[in-house]
């Protein structure tokens, strides 16, 4: 066998099954990658201390997969598979890599990236939060992405469904700075399906970046491993919905572990989605009204631009009553046609009218507000 | 000799006229019942060996056949007693047969001779081919309000015997008491806000659209529906006889009156079975909760946790207004003619909405949808969420309207559609529709929309404007329909019916 290089013999190792950062960082203490994957390939490897969390009976079984695994691979064909499909990779120490991740305590060794790193804007802020948000939580995330990325900023999410979509689409739609992905999954195996298109905007429009081989699905661990790089490759991190526990809850405990800063969007007592944003507010947090208070986070002063308001124009009376019953909350009709008195046939046209002109949204019988008008 | 006594027996919700034929011949002391007795049937003889001992007519130790024609069909139920035993008096010759020339007989016999009253009085009666019949005292009320002219009673079979002689007098019957005491039905004046709740209601009932109401635990979705009935109009004669029949065949108790005048209201629960809610099953293919459901409400809470394959069953009923029960022994049609209201949470833990209250993994709520969605959520008209009442809200909003005056209106809607022919509005046809319901252009344009936006099914289409004219007709607006008009009833079919947020 020819002498593997570096990067050849990392994509290798971070192709076998069950490598993730810590196992990664245990097979290469006090080894270079192709010394470390010519022990892995020798079979009896012994593995550095690190790893010995894992009961030696399971790494025996893993190590054997492992040699088989990596027996079968050639090293350069692997690399070359990245070039083919058009992503770029990046080793830990080349001059390309990411100056952000470059200090950090536990730096993705090869990242592959998908569009282009150095687009990417030196303020950079990560909007994280849940899957499930609310419409209200969906809008703000939106507002502050296009805001900020109008401002200049890098907007860094995780293109999972919710919040993430949300900011990654308004930065996009802003046609500002360059926004930043970092997936969980293969940068082929776009994830939640859901997402494929903004997959490809992100991609097009700044940089999509994994640390996940080409192929790797959608398991588990890799989404913990994931938010660490989102922390880290923010100045500041903003959670605009979660609930008490969950992923955006461990982005933020990535970004302590780190130093940056995290702020919160308020939300209501009652509602499970602000559970968590509303408990990091009380342990004294900043508070994220708009992007005006992310930028002066940053130590940014550049104002804002405010949004041309749109909207219908000449609304009827009952109209406004209807609007302004919503009161920002998801509400049934019923409470509508309460608030307002309003006859109810009377109620579901206007509603009727309100959706089609994008001012309000319905998903199986209750109805939001958005932040269109 | 020989004693001929016409009685009836029941299959399904009808009677069948069977004439008891019973035999006193020489031979070995021997009784047998032939002609397919079921075995409730078959044990008469061990009864009415007993009545006789305790009512003091001598049991004639002879050979005794008794044939139940027609001898092809099968005979369920104890009914046949009273028949049986007054056949054998005849045939043994301790009645004289001139007593029993064209009476009828209807009951089951205790062993002291007591006359004891049966399931499905009301059918048998219909089906006895005499006049007078005799039935039991407990049966006189029921018997007496389907309007026949020759009823008796009797308590005892000793009684009987001497009012068949002439010995004494029939006993009086008991009085029909006087219509109006009908229990009352839940009010929805006691139901304070929920207006698209309450229309729905409206809308279901004035133009017979099957309605589903979605929503968390404690929004009150069965106490809605259970108020259903009451804004119904009540069964007209004809339909009343025939409820008050089904509901004396599956042995339901009959209003204190002996007709059941008020729309019937049934609720099975989620755990019964294929049987029990379809109807078959004994040897009588007793109807089941479709069928007692009859010209009234169906109502299935939790309709998630039915069964797939029961849910699948009430298809049937729901197109054709009757089940066929097709068993080894015969088949028979029961009528099943309900309004279908179900109720059902949006997702396991109930909680689904906006406000990230849902503690259910995505797994466990795809699972619920996917048994809950499919042909069956697709023949619902209306499907209304159902939030639980704010506070706020309630103490702003006044008392609700009650049921008589809500049904004023729908008696209307309902006059309405009969003036116009095509049955209720829950049954329009599109070429119908087109004809009493046209659309104005700019509610065209709307359903047009909602189809390329795919807010609208196919299916759904043809419902959203059978809704729209039911609610053009309690708003008493004219033939054509408007925009408002379909808005609302496209936000009462809750189109589309999707779960999850789009990601962009």
């Amino acid at each position: 066998m020819t002498a593997v290089g570096s990067r050849a013999a990392l994509a290798t190792l971070v192709s076998l099954d069950g490598m993730g950062p810590a196992r990664l960082r245990a097979v290469l203490v006090d080894r270079t990658p192709a010394e470390a994957l010519a022990a892995v390939l020798g079979g009896d490897a012994p593995m550095a201390p690190p790893l010995g969390t894992v009961s030696p009976r399971c790494s025996r079984e893993l190590l054997q997969r492992w040699r088989s695994e990596a027996r079968g691979t050639d090293p350069h064909a692997l690399l070359d598979a990245y070039a083919v499909a058009g992503y770029g990779v990046v080793m830990f120490g080349e001059a390309a890599y990411p100056a952000r991740l470059q200090h950090d305590p536990d730096p993705p060794l090869l990242l592959s990236i998908d569009g282009d790193l150095g687009r990417l804007s030196d303020r950079t802020v990560a909007i994280v939060g849940t899957r499930r948000c609310s419409r209200a939580g969906y809008d703000t995330a939106y507002r502050l992405g296009s805001d900020l990325a109008a401002a200049g900023v890098t907007v860094v999410s995780g293109l999972a469904a919710g919040i993430d979509a949300a900011a990654h689409r308004g930065a996009i739609d802003a046609h500002g700075a360059a926004p930043l992905a970092v997936a969980g999954t293969g940068l082929d195996v776009p994830y939640p399906r859901a997402n494929r298109t903004l997959w490809r905007d992100v991609a097009s429009a700044g940089a999509l970046i994994s640390e996940a081989p080409l192929g790797a699905r959608a398991d588990r661990w890799r989404f913990p491993a994931r938010n660490r790089i989102i922390a880290a490759m923010a100045e500041v991190v903003i959670v605009v919905e979660s609930p008490a526990r969950g992923g955006s809850m461990h982005t933020v405990d990535e970004a302590d572990a780190r130093s940056i800063d995290v702020l919160a969007v308020p939300g209501p007592v009652m509602a499970r989605n602000s559970e968590g944003t509303n408990a990091l507010l009380h342990e004294g947090r900043g508070v994220v009204r708009d992007a005006t208070d992310v930028l002066l986070a940053l130590g940014s002063t550049a104002p804002v631009a405010e949004p041309v308001a749109s909207g219908l124009t000449g609304r009827s009376a009952s109209e406004i009553a209807v609007l302004d019953a919503f009161e920002w909350e998801a509400v049934t009709a019923d409470q509508l046609v309460l608030r307002t008195r309003l006859d109810v046939v009377e109620v579901c046209g206007i509603l009727d009218r309100l959706v089609a002109a994008g001012e309000v949204v319905t998903r199986s019988g209750w109805y939001e507000r958005t932040m269109r008008a | 000799m020989l004693a001929l006594v016409p009685s009836a027996t029941l299959a399904g919700v009808d009677g069948l006229a069977v004439s008891v034929e019973a035999h006193v011949g020489s031979g070995l002391p021997a009784f047998t019942v032939v002609g397919l007795p079921d075995t409730s049937c078959r044990e008469a003889r061990d009864r009415i060996r007993a009545a006789f001992a305790s009512s003091g007519f001598a049991f004639p130790d002879r050979r005794i056949t008794v044939n139940l024609a027609p001898t092809g069909q099968r005979k369920a139920g104890a009914a046949t007693d009273l028949a049986i035993a007054v056949g054998l008096l005849v045939a043994s010759e301790a009645l004289a047969p001139e007593a029993i020339a064209g009476v009828g007989f209807i009951g089951e016999l205790g062993l002291d001779g007591t006359i004891h009253s049966v399931e499905g009085a009301v059918p048998l009666l219909d089906a006895v081919d005499a006049d007078p019949v005799v039935v039991p005292l407990g049966n006189t009320i029921e018997a007496q309000v389907v309007g026949r002219q020759g009823i008796r009673s009797a308590s005892t079979l000793r009684e009987l015997v001497d009012a068949l002689a002439h010995i004494t007098p029939w006993p009086d019957l008991p009085a029909v008491p006087p219509v109006g005491d009908e229990p009352s039905c839940p009010d929805l004046a006691d139901v304070r806000g929920q207006p698209m709740a309450r229309f729905g209601l409206e809308i279901a009932a004035a133009g017979a659209h099957p309605l589903l109401f979605v929503g968390p635990p404690g929004s009150g979705k069965s106490m809605l529906a259970s108020r259903l009935p009451g804004i119904l109009p009540p069964l007209d004669e004809q339909a009343a006889r025939r409820v008050t029949c089904i509901h004396s065949a599956a042995g339901v108790r009959l209003p204190p009156t002996g007709l059941v005048v008020r729309p019937p209201y049934r609720a099975p629960h989620h755990t019964s079975s294929r049987v029990s809610l379809i109807g078959g099953g004994t040897q009588t293919m007793r109807p089941g909760e479709a069928s007692l459901a009859h010209r009234g409400v169906l109502f299935l809470d939790e309709l998630g946790e039915f069964d797939a394959g029961t849910l699948d069953a009430f298809r049937q009923p729901l197109e054709d207004g009757a089940i066929r029960v097709a068993r080894a022994h015969g088949s028979i049609t029961l009528p099943a003619e309900f309004l279908l209201v179900a109720a059902s949470n949006p997702c396991p833990c109930g909680w689904d909405g906006p406000q990230g209250r849902c503690r259910c993994s995505s797994h466990a709520r795809a699972r619920y949808l996917r048994r809950l969605s499919g042909p069956l959520l697709d023949r619902f008209d209306l499907r209304v969420t159902v939030g639980r009442p704010d506070t706020a809200d309630l103490l702003g909003s006044d008392a609700g309207e009650s049921s008589s005056s809500v049904r004023a209106r729908v008696d209307a809607v309902r006059q309405l559609a009969l003036e116009r022919g095509f049955g209720l509005n829950g049954e329009l046809g599109t070429d119908q529709l087109n004809l009493v319901a046209p659309l104005a252009p700019a509610a065209f344009r709307m359903l047009e929309r909602a189809l390329e936006a795919g807010r609208l099914t196919g299916r759904g289409l043809v419902r959203v404007r059978r809704v729209a004219r039911t609610i053009a007709d309690l708003r008493g607006m004219g033939t054509t329909i408007d925009e408002a008009v379909v808005a609302a009833a496209l936000a009462l079919r809750g189109e589309p019916f999707e779960f999850e947020l789009a990601a962009a």
